[in-house]
């Protein structure tokens, strides 16, 4: 499904190159659910962005399914990701003026789906998490947890072949932690591809793999 | 999806109430104004547009020359019409017309009533026939256009006019009852008109018909006189599709040139014949137009320039306070981003926010519209209305005005928002990078701008004033006050009449002087004429201004008498007192030089008898002219009366004017006294600038308050950015007022910058406009410095409310939150 070949991606500090990424080659088979580890800094988040095609890189290839990301212009990228990938965020991301349903709809109104089309998807999603009764609050009234809930929700809602999460549990507690996780893996049994960046070995150990990064460079791994 | 937008929007303004009020308001203000003055452009530019082929109509004018100075007449010899009907091709209609100068007594008998019904002073009555009616297009409630005016003594009324005249009587029913005019015309009604609905000159409202002058007793003098001009003979012609307007002029020129009276004609000045058009008569203020003012092009251009100024301060308020507050939105454009939102539909997402924000200020601004219509009643024409439900076109302007207005404020901040890239926003690092700097770069320019306007503003306004005042208080070389002035009919016969008047007012207590001339010192009305004075060996030719007065005239206004002596009364004009600037245009250095001189005036010698100082016998947008003051009783019907002065309780004057009432009722008993203060007068003669001062005056307001607001929103938005900063400056050791000015001199400094820029433009435009009068008032340099003083006074102003609540903040909490 994805494929990396050799990718840097740096940033000029007073004339030298740092780089943020350094010689990077995965492969991701569809099915895997995959965890980045690393130290802060290391470059888990860049690499996650990279692989959402949210972030760009200087040199390497990037295939995803038949395409090859860096020949592709940014709207063909944006249709790209659209279709395929979902983002689960560590601060969750909802948008405050949006109430549960709505967040969980912005994806669908982007891709030109009808209104009666739209509400079933989102009733379904609401009924899957057990959210109904709340889908009329806004994002500030909800828990952590909760808030979590709609954002996964929200990036399943487009049926993604690949979920990217960003330290997904990191501003919860342990037991909200635990009940995302399962869900995670729920969905992985269920086919979705996940990718999510972590600091805890425990969340790391519900993937199938794992990656370490330091300095931008992938670690050796078991 | 459009739905979604607009509940979006909604949200977003709600959240944000204090920006959504601040831009609101700005935008209202801005649209306010361009309704109004919307409304009165569209008023002024529509005038005339409804007769069938306007394009093709025009009004035959006269313009002379005398001695190189241009003077126009709204009128044509009378005898041309008829001459061009019969000898000229390449006109499809010609409908002459004549105007009645004075207001006529109205009678209508009562069959039954002792007493006949009397309306005096009605004006907007002509003298027309079937042309004039089929080429301005009238419809016919009764009678109609081919037997109304066949006979002499018949009249058509229009419609409102006729239920003045006959209450409560169907049209129908008013064909064949009596109208009196002055007592002498007695004519019979022969049709009712319907009043034209669209906005026109032609608001005439009674119409005798025209066969009457011609046939009658009534006609004029001048009736097929070729060498003589009259206002009030009007001519209209309507062309053939495809004929040159010059080839006409010059037609119509062969035509008096064939007839004139070669002979008994002054070579000195040439006429010419001009074509106006239709679209021209409502403003070309060369030619007089008839009951309803008329307008002046640059003046609606202007105003369209305040409007469009006002609109821009609040499109630059929406602009300056959307991107101040971008940073708070780019969380949400990067998670709409992640979620596949394209850059399109986020645009149009943040111009369907602005429209709506547009539209709410477009609501407000229409609430507002009576209001300021009110409040500029000075200027707004009376039969201008605004309906948005009977105007579809004002509706039309108001989408339009709505959807520009969005676009102009919104696609900036649209464009600089959905740019946003979704991972530095996801990451905080949204003002990494060069964007910050440009963005601020661009508010401060849009800054600058907005108080460059408001500082234009306030530097004209007070120039006006001051050239007002100038103007007002200037030493005029005549007395202006306690002076009240009132004409005499001009066509009574009885010529003792005047003369008794006189006799009986100098015996009033409370009338210090009394003279008989036949205008005031200053005037709107020029009587002029060719003066010859030879010089040995060359002639000098000039185009004089002439007055003429009792011994009392020049005294009574306090004229200065340089040589000579006064004013000797004389029925017939027997000698001339000049100006100084006749004096030396005729070459004389000392006016001692003059006195004794000869001068060829209507074939005759008159000598010079006096030289008095130059004084402004017109506003001051003219220079002095040169000037002749001779005595002709005949001619002089205006009677000016010096006031004693103003007792302490100040009705002494309303007693002395109620005596003068009494005196004129005994000798005409059936005219009313209209007499004028000569001071308010003068000051008619400045009534534009005046009205120029007071719309300058509500959009310097307008202008300083937009930009105050936007410039409150920016100040907002810094000290909420800089709050950490503040708390921390706080903790070591800035006082309150070290905060408070470190916050305020940016904007200052902007608003100084703003002054520089504004200097140099309102100079030019102060300049521009001061040319306008022959005599004005330096530019000073206080002025500018006063402006900037207000300006920067009233930015600190603005500025306190938001700094120092910002620095007295105790800054544990402002930390405590990070």
């Amino acid at each position: 499904m994805i494929n990396l070949k050799h990718i840097f991606k740096w940033v000029t500090v007073g004339g030298s190159r740092v780089f943020l990424l350094k010689d990077i080659n995965l492969e991701v088979k569809e099915g895997e659910f995959i965890s980045i580890m690393g130290p802060s800094g290391s470059g888990k988040s860049t690499l996650l962005n990279v692989i959402g095609m949210l972030d760009g890189f200087d040199e390497g290839e990037y295939h995803f399914l038949q395409e090859s990301v860096h020949t592709l212009k940014e709207k063909q990228r944006a249709q790209l990701y659209k279709q395929y990938i979902g983002f689960v965020f560590q601060a969750y991301h909802l948008i405050d003026e949006l109430t549960v349903y709505e967040n969980i709809e912005t994806p669908l109104i982007y891709q030109n789906l009808k209104t009666s089309e739209r509400k079933a998807m989102v009733a379904d999603m609401l009924d899957r998490f057990n959210i109904v009764g709340k889908k009329d609050l806004f994002p500030a009234q909800l828990s952590g947890g909760q808030q979590q809930l709609v954002g996964i929700a929200r990036a399943l809602i487009a049926k993604p072949k690949l979920l990217l999460a960003d330290e997904p549990t990191g501003n919860l507690n342990s037991k909200q932690g635990e009940e995302i996780m399962e869900l995670f893996k729920q969905l992985n049994n269920e086919g979705v591809t996940i990718i999510q960046v972590t600091h805890s070995e425990k969340n790391a150990a519900y993937g199938s793999r794992v990656i370490n990064l330091l300095d931008g460079r992938k670690e050796i791994n078991q | 999806m459009i739905k979604n937008y607009f509940i979006l929007a909604i949200r977003a303004l709600r959240k944000n109430k204090l920006f959504s009020a601040i831009n609101i308001l700005g935008l209202s203000i801005g649209i306010s104004a361009s309704l109004v003055i919307y409304l009165l452009v569209n008023y002024h530019f529509t005038f005339d547009k409804f007769e069938k082929d306007s394009d093709r109509i025009y009004r035959v004018v006269s313009k002379f020359n005398f001695s190189g100075e241009n003077y126009y007449n709204s009128g044509v010899t009378s005898p041309m019409g008829p001459a061009i009907k019969k000898e000229m091709t390449g006109v499809e209609a010609v409908a002459p017309f004549r105007t009645v100068d004075e207001g006529m007594k109205v009678t209508i008998p009562i069959a039954g009533a002792d007493k006949p019904q009397v309306f005096k002073n009605q004006n907007e009555i002509i003298f027309a026939d079937e042309n004039y009616f089929n080429l301005v297009g009238y419809e016919w409630l009764a009678g109609s256009v081919k037997t109304a005016f066949s006979q002499p003594y018949q009249t058509v009324l229009t419609e409102k006019n006729a239920a003045l005249f006959f209450p409560n009587i169907v049209p129908a029913q008013i064909i064949g009852k009596q109208i009196n005019f002055n007592d002498t015309v007695l004519t019979t009604v022969t049709g009712i008109v319907k009043d034209i609905e669209a906005n026109t000159d032609f608001s005439f409202k009674t119409f005798i018909s025209k066969i009457t002058l011609e046939k009658t007793s009534l006609r004029p003098h001048d009736w097929d006189q070729w060498n003589n001009t009259n206002g009030a003979s009007q001519l209209l012609v309507k062309l053939s599709p495809g004929i040159a307007t010059a080839q006409l002029e010059k037609g119509m020129y062969g035509l008096y040139d064939k007839y004139r009276n070669k002979e008994n004609d002054n070579d000195s000045h040439s006429v010419s014949f001009e074509l106006q058009p239709l679209s021209d008569l409502h403003f070309n203020t060369h030619y007089s137009g008839y009951a309803k003012p008329l307008a002046n092009r640059s003046i609606l251009f202007s105003l369209l320039a305040v409007a469009l100024f006002l609109l821009l301060l609040g499109c630059i308020n929406f602009i300056n306070l959307t991107t101040a507050q971008a940073s708070q939105r780019a969380k949400e454009i990067g998670v709409r981003k992640t979620m596949g939102g394209s850059k399109k539909q986020l645009i149009i997402q943040f111009l369907s926010e602005t429209f709506l924000l547009t539209f709410i200020a477009t609501i407000v601004s229409v609430l507002l519209t009576p209001l300021i219509l009110r409040s500029f009643s000075g200027f707004i024409p009376d039969d201008l209305h605004f309906s948005i439900v009977e105007q579809p076109s004002v509706l039309l302007f108001l989408l339009l005005l709505t959807v520009v207005v969005s676009i102009l404020s919104g696609f900036y901040p649209a464009i600089i928002l959905s740019g946003y890239k979704p991972v530095l926003v996801l990451k905080n690092q949204v003002f990494a990078g060069t964007s910050k700097t440009r963005q601020a770069w661009l508010r401060k320019s849009l800054t600058v701008s907005q108080f460059v306007i408001a500082q234009v503003f306030i530097m004209a306004t007070i120039m006006v004033s001051k050239q007002i005042n100038f103007t007002l208080n200037k030493d005029l070389g005549f007395k202006k006050n306690a002076i009240i002035y009132f004409s005499t009919n001009y066509n009574d016969t009885v010529a003792g009449n005047k003369k008794l008047l006189l006799q009986k007012l100098k015996a009033e207590p409370g009338i210090a002087m009394v003279s008989l001339a036949t205008s005031p010192a200053a005037s709107f009305s020029t009587w002029s004429s060719i003066i010859k004075y030879k010089d040995g060996k060359k002639e000098v030719e000039t185009d004089v201004q002439l007055k003429y007065g009792d011994s009392n005239y020049l005294k009574l206004y306090g004229l200065k008498l340089l040589a000579g002596e006064g004013i000797k009364e004389s029925d017939t004009v027997n000698s001339f007192i000049i100006n100084e600037v006749y004096a030396n245009i005729l070459g004389f250095q000392q006016p001692q030089q003059a006195i004794g001189k000869f001068l060829e005036w209507s074939g005759q010698q008159v000598p010079i008898t006096g030289v008095v100082a130059n004084f402004h016998q017109k506003s001051l947008h003219e220079a002095v002219k040169p000037l002749a003051i001779g005595s002709w009783g005949k001619s002089e019907n205006n009677i000016s009366v010096l006031l004693q002065p103003k007792n302490a309780s100040g009705d002494n004057w309303k007693a002395t004017i109620a005596k003068i009432e009494q005196s004129w009722k005994a000798i005409y008993p059936d005219e009313d006294l209209a007499y004028s203060f000569f001071d308010e007068d003068i000051a008619k003669f400045y009534k534009q600038e005046k009205n120029i001062s007071s719309l300058l005056q509500w959009s310097t307001v307008l202008a300083v308050l937009i930009s105050c607001l936007g410039l409150l929103g920016l100040v907002i938005y810094t000290t909420t950015q800089r709050t950490k900063e503040i708390g921390v400056r706080k903790i070591l050791g800035a006082s309150v007022k070290q905060i408070v000015q470190l916050i305020s001199k940016d904007f200052i400094l902007l608003v100084l910058l703003a002054f520089v820029i504004a200097v140099p433009l309102a100079w030019l435009g102060i300049s521009k406009w001061l040319e306008n009068f022959a005599y004005r008032t330096s530019i000073s340099w206080w002025i500018f410095l006063l402006a900037g003083t207000l300006m920067v006074l009233i930015a600190l102003l603005t500025l306190a409310l938001q700094t120092i609540k910002a620095a007295i903040a105790n800054p544990v909490n402002s930390l405590r939150t990070e």
